[in-house]
């Protein structure tokens, strides 16, 4: 469905926009509980269940609870760096932002996600009737996405489509924020994330929020050192 | 060997058979289904069931075949059938918990069945808060930022480089950890002691009897950089320092280092006679390594590792000439007492995984190519750089179906006589990996 945009609107500021709409989606410092559904072109289904702490603009640690095969791997981000531990390995390696851990089209940023305004700064705002289009740009070049193209519903200030690009415009990914759902304590948000992409066609990856809730942990349990001990934060 | 070969054949076959389709266009899902599945019980019950044949291509040549087989005719080829049950379990009350992980094993191989159990790691746990842990039992304290290497792995047995990312026993332990975050370019600062006793019935392969041994790491995470400095002492093991680092140089492009200084260490050497010399001496060892990651998702890993304390080349040649007098002698006399001791000496020095100077790693893997979901291929080489030998491993992983995991490996060995991958027992090796991960 195409959607008439007018020219930029340059009386809004993107950047605080940017930041209500991150406020808007979570508390700066949160746990949450998702499931992440990978759906093959045949119709094979492969889920993960993720337990994820956040903290400040720029930490977030997850833990795999299911399948079985991956329960206890666990991930940290703290902004660019990120790393994984897997439970026989015994020590935590580094990874980096635009691989992925599940397979299928999220990656990790996806699933370890920073605040969009801690990573990207606002070129650009389109206005129409119900929407505003964000242009967003990344702050460094050690962000996984180049580019971002967001609309956000005017009510209630919340995103309902994020395309994914390169320097160069070309598509990557797009999510598709839905079903806004009241997880008390005044977080009301999109509940599922879908996302397709032209380099993986016919594949889709959900993401489906069980639980959301405001939590503020120590510094120290974001640390490198803490990460094979995420577990017990639940 | 035709068991393995239709066994292969028929997992191949499996590997890329269609799945029925399980969904239609529009998936739905019970919220309280996902929330059943989120409840935190006290206590976790998992593991796998493996079941994992090899084929080995002898090299009836080699001097490890000989010291192995002389007394024995076994052909080319050699078969092995390897099942294990790997169970990990955890309780957890209040700031303490339980933890284990056991391997139960059971093989059939050219001596017939044998099997055994094995606790790789069993301790209690207290974590009264995020910036502090204790721990003591039975628990592996991997140090170091090596992939397929080690250098300050101090308090740890070593990986094995063809399966690095495999388990290892641990050591009986204890270890405390306290962590402090900052903000500034410091955002981390972590000190990690460790008491490892060592007795006549307990960590006996570690080192000296009837000794306490005192280890510590400081960890900082400086400017984005991973920074350890490790330290051992003790009268099991001469005393050790140590250094790493990892860092992020870009997003898709990573680098990390060891550094182990081991002063007055017990070097050891071979003579022409297969004896076994130590003579004190202050040995340097180091690893470099890269990761890096292409946009189409294939990962490069090298790492190069040069262990002061290993074998050079003219030890190297003493020992596999030994072998070769006494496996003349075995024939002539049928005394097989040199071929005993160099097995005795194969245990040892020469037994440990890279038992020379200097190494190369090298390893490529694609995740997911063509759009199979679940699906690695790679190829990975460890190269001796001293006498130029070298192993190559291609292999496929594939997850078909969730919690079930399928690797397919075969290892060439390429090397002229009296170098390492020359004169192993095996020329070829083909292994096939069934995993089954339950909770």
């Amino acid at each position: 469905m195409a959607m008439m945009f007018s020219a930029p609107v340059y009386a809004i500021d993107g950047d605080l926009l940017l930041k209500k709409v991150d406020r808007n989606l979570n508390p700066e410092a949160y746990e949450s509980y998702r499931k992440l559904i990978n759906i093959e072109p045949d119709g094979r289904k492969r889920e993960f269940i993720l337990f994820t702490v956040k903290k400040g603009q720029d930490r977030v640690a997850s833990l795999f609870l299911s399948p079985a095969s991956e329960n206890g791997r666990s991930t940290l981000r703290l902004g660019e760096n990120m790393w994984l531990y897997i439970p026989n390995v015994g020590k935590p390696i580094r990874i980096t932002s635009i691989q992925s851990v599940v397979g299928g089209v999220f990656n990790n940023s996806d699933i370890l996600r920073l605040d969009y305004a801690a990573e990207y700064k606002v070129t650009k705002v389109e206005e129409s009737k119900d929407e505003y289009l964000l242009h967003l740009k990344a702050r460094t070049k050690a962000v996984a996405y180049d580019k971002l193209k967001m609309w956000v519903n005017k009510g209630d200030l919340l995103p309902t489509r994020v395309e994914c690009l390169t320097e160069a415009n070309m598509l990557i990914k797009t999510l598709y924020l839905k079903k806004v759902r009241d997880f008390g304590e005044g977080i009301v948000r999109p509940s599922v994330i879908e996302t397709d992409s032209p380099l993986y066609k016919g594949y889709r990856s959900i993401m489906i929020f069980a639980k959301i809730k405001e939590r503020d942990l120590p510094d120290e349990a974001f640390t490198l050192n803490f990460l094979p001990r995420v577990k017990s934060l639940r | 060997m035709k068991g393995i070969l239709i066994l292969t054949g028929v997992t191949l076959w499996a590997w890329f058979l269609p799945f029925p389709a399980l969904s239609e266009d529009e998936y739905t899902f019970d919220l309280s289904e996902i929330e059943n599945e989120i409840e935190k019980k006290p206590y976790s019950l998992g593991g796998f069931l493996e079941f994992r044949p090899v084929l080995f291509g002898l090299d009836r040549d080699s001097a490890f075949y000989k010291i192995k087989f002389y007394d024995k005719e076994e052909g080319s080829t050699l078969e092995q059938y390897n099942s294990r049950l790997r169970l990990e379990g955890s309780y957890h009350k209040g700031i303490a918990g339980l933890f284990f992980r056991a391997d139960s094993s059971l093989w059939y191989g050219y001596e017939g069945w044998d099997g055994d159990i094995t606790l790789l790691e069993g301790y209690l746990a207290l974590k009264p808060n995020p910036g502090f842990a204790l721990e003591a039992g039975k628990k592996v304290v991997q140090w170091g930022k090596g992939y397929a290497f080690s250098t300050v792995n101090f308090v740890s047995r070593p990986k094995d480089p063809d399966d690095p990312t495999e388990p290892v026993e641990g050591y009986y332990l204890a270890v405390a950890d306290w962590i402090k975050s900052f903000g500034g370019p410091l955002k981390t600062l972590a000190f990690t002691p460790v008491l490892l006793p060592v007795t006549k019935s307990i960590n006996e392969q570690f080192g000296e009897p009837d000794h306490i041994n005192f280890a510590a790491k400081l960890y900082g995470l400086l400017w984005d950089t991973d920074i350890d400095l490790l330290f051992f002492t003790g009268k099991s093991r001469t005393t050790r320092y140590g250094l790493d680092f990892a860092r992020n140089i870009a997003s898709n492009f990573a680098v990390h280092g060891e550094f182990a200084w081991l002063p007055g260490f017990d070097k050891r050497s071979v003579d022409s006679e297969g004896n076994l010399h130590t003579e004190k001496s202050d040995v340097l060892k180091y690893l470099l390594g890269l990761r890096y990651l292409t946009t189409n998702d294939m990962t490069f890993i090298l790492e190069y590792y040069h262990n002061g304390a290993g074998l050079d080349e003219n030890d190297a040649d003493n020992f596999y000439g030994f072998v070769d007098r006494a496996y003349d002698t075995y024939l002539s006399t049928g005394n097989s007492s040199g071929l005993d001791r160099a097995a005795q000496l194969s245990q040892g020095s020469i037994g440990t995984f890279k038992p020379m100077r200097d190494y190369l790693y090298f390893r490529a893997s694609w995740n997911e190519p063509f759009d199979i979901l679940y699906f690695t291929p790679a190829v990975f080489s460890i190269i001796n750089v001293n006498d130029r030998s070298l192993s190559i491993t291609p292999e496929l992983l594939y997850n078909p179906i969730t919690n079930l995991q399928l690797r397919l490996r075969g290892a060439i060995l390429v090397g002229g006589n009296d170098s390492e991958y020359g004169e192993k027992q095996n020329d070829y090796k083909v292994e096939l990996r069934v995993r089954y991960y339950f909770d």
